[in-house]
């Protein structure tokens, strides 16, 4: 397999995870110091770029943040996942960016459809992804994702499912 | 003139639909303010488009030729700093036909050129040509009409915070914010220089349900516990490294609990004193900065600083200080559709470990892709199918509190020398909600209002 390959299997393994459900293989996927970056938009062009200074729309520098997330919308109690919207995530157009020595980084594009059964609304995310993989004891794991959301007027809830 | 005589009648049904009798303890609010297309025509009309709205922070335009654009109800505005250093807003609809002069949320531009024939503005509003005016064969006088973008009828600011009207029949912006003055001051005072500024980065949401939830909700310490269950439960677990630093104990001499104020106009505050935080707050995080804030204002007030608060300015505006600083607006779209605005708001030239605190704290907690506030937006999606039920009839959710409201001063009002016209006061498990009545009491007010000059 190419690091191409590679990398777009990590991708839509990332994204199977996330569509069905299988949250604790979906966060084992990240390594403990891995940042999770959805910044906000600052204009019609540009968004933030600096996380210690602009606000994100979500911005975690370790796995626990997403650890956190998923505790909340297992416990029941927050009625977001009350219940849980359905989604499918969809990427293409992967590029690996640079791979060596044990590191990759790929961008690629997608489109999650996510479907509300309460209300039977349906809406579609949409933007880039830009991902950082490093290789620990012979696996591959996330060390940074970060997404361009492009539609980013925010419909009730989003969560990392969702984009 | 049938059609005038039924709108008349139909905002007097409209204002009846709150049913305000204090003396007997009652409020009752029919589901329909929530649910019909009508009374949000009237809503958007009469209130939004009738009274002050908050439309943006004068540090948004600091410097010459900055703009921001937003909505007074369903007008597009401008708000401009001119070359003199004053502020403006304007209608954002060219004078020649109607277009949107400025398509963007905000920047720096000397002229704004309507892209359709090419009518341009400079950022005083003033029209500076009219392309081919000489070969258009106007009629005489065209050329000394005024061609100038349309101002809004008032316009002021309190100490950075932008007002404007739509409507010249509004008390002097003075009045009209009356002692809620002193709750902006809290949040502007904790400030070195007593400005404030939003953090870059804001967020716009909708949600499928009535704006007047929002409203509501960020007056309700009630729900915390049950809709933000699942949030609490993530601070408790959180370990030290991973949460914000937690503030200095402040609170120790004092009786803990939660309190609201009512004041006119449809302003209203709820706060609380609390001994023990699940979270901390940028100003107690650092020892001296919080000494400076407390030689600035002295101790009360800066006790006061450190309580939650969660301030609404009718009809569009909360400020939220508990964590960080939340300022947000609403925009009712729809009876059943509302699009929000969020940004974090900060002291100018705070300190950069307590600036990076605030921006955690606020995208954890207000973020609409955060851990609570997307609770709420759920939970006023289910109300608006809830409220479907009309012949469930009224709701019982605005009697909390009525049992003990109290009129004219208290203890924890006057150490901010203010004097709310009612206020409540219970154990942190009170969660009043007579704080509601403001808002309603100065909507009803203004429907009135406007059926009586219909009439």
């Amino acid at each position: 397999m190419s690091d191409v390959e590679e990398a777009a299997a990590l991708l839509f393994r990332e994204a199977t995870y996330l569509d069905k459900g299988e949250w604790d293989a979906w966060v084992a996927m990240y390594h403990r110091d891995a940042v999770f970056w959805l910044p906000a938009w600052r204009d019609e062009y540009e968004m933030t770029d600096d996380p210690q200074t602009q606000v994100s729309l979500i911005y975690h520098d370790r796995r626990y943040g997403l650890e956190e997330r998923i505790s909340r919308i297992e416990s029941r109690k927050s009625i977001t996942a009350l219940p849980l919207p359905r989604t499918l995530h969809q990427i293409g157009n992967v590029e690996l960016i640079a791979g060596k020595d044990g590191m990759m980084q790929s961008e690629s594009a997608f489109a999650v459809h996510v479907f509300d059964p309460r209300t039977a609304r349906e809406h579609t995310r949409y933007g880039r992804y830009e991902h950082s993989f490093v290789r620990e004891s012979d696996a591959w794991l996330i060390s940074r994702k970060k997404i361009t959301l492009i539609n980013d007027r925010v419909p009730t809830v989003l969560d990392f499912y969702s984009i | 003139m049938n059609a005038p005589l039924r709108h008349d009648a139909g905002l007097r049904a409209i204002a009846a639909l709150i049913d305000d009798r204090p003396h007997e303890q009652v409020f009752e609010v029919d589901r329909r303010i929530f649910t019909d297309p009508a009374v949000y025509e009237a809503e958007v009309k009469h209130i939004f488009e009738a009274t002050w709205n908050f439309v943006g922070l004068e540090t948004q335009i600091s410097q010459p030729d900055d703009f921001v654009t937003t909505h007074i109800g369903r007008h597009p505005v401008m708000l401009t700093r001119d070359r003199d250093g004053g502020i403006n807003c304007f209608l954002n609809t060219c004078r020649h036909r109607g277009t949107i002069v400025c398509p963007f949320k905000s920047g720096r531009r000397a002229l704004h050129v309507c892209r359709y024939h090419g009518w341009s503005y400079d950022s005083a509003g003033r029209n500076v040509a009219i392309p081919e005016l000489a070969a258009g064969q106007y009629p005489q006088g065209f050329e000394r009409r005024d061609h100038d973008l349309i101002k809004v009828a008032k316009l002021g600011s309190y100490r950075g915070f932008i007002f404007a009207s739509l409507s010249s029949d509004v008390p002097p912006l003075d009045d009209y914010l009356g002692e809620t003055k002193r709750f902006l001051d809290l949040v502007l005072d904790q400030s070195e220089s007593g400005e404030v500024e939003f953090v870059a980065g804001s967020s716009t949401y909708t949600f499928d349900a009535n704006w007047k939830l929002q409203f509501e909700n960020g007056l309700d310490y009630y729900h915390f516990a049950a809709t933000h269950s699942s949030y609490v439960d993530i601070l408790k677990r959180r370990p030290a490294d991973a949460a914000s630093k937690l503030g200095l104990p402040e609170e120790v001499d004092e009786e803990e609990g939660q309190g609201s104020f009512n004041f006119d106009h449809g302003h209203a505050v709820n706060w609380s004193i609390k001994r023990a935080q699940l979270y901390g707050r940028p100003l107690s995080y650092d020892p001296s900065v919080l000494d400076a804030a407390r030689k600035r204002v002295g101790s009360d007030r800066a006790k006061w600083m450190l309580r939650q608060r969660n301030l609404t300015i009718f009809p569009n505006l909360q400020v939220i200080d508990i964590l960080s600083a939340q300022v947000r607006t609403w925009r009712p779209l729809a009876a059943n559709k509302t699009e929000m605005v969020s940004h974090c708001l900060a002291p100018v030239g705070e300190q950069p470990d307590l600036r990076a605190i605030r921006i955690r704290n606020y995208e954890d907690f207000f973020n609409p892709t955060g851990l609570a506030s997307s609770d709420d937006n759920v939970m006023y999606e289910f109300c608006q199918s809830g409220y479907e039920a009309d012949v469930a009839g009224n709701t019982q959710g605005y009697l909390r509190g009525a049992g003990h409201a109290s009129a004219g001063n208290s203890r924890h009002a006057a150490e901010l020398g203010v004097v709310p016209h009612e206020w409540s006061f219970g154990t942190l498990g009170f969660g009043g909600e007579t704080n509601f009545h403001s808002g309603y009491r100065e909507w009803k007010r203004l429907l009135e209002r406007a059926a009586t000059r219909n009439a």
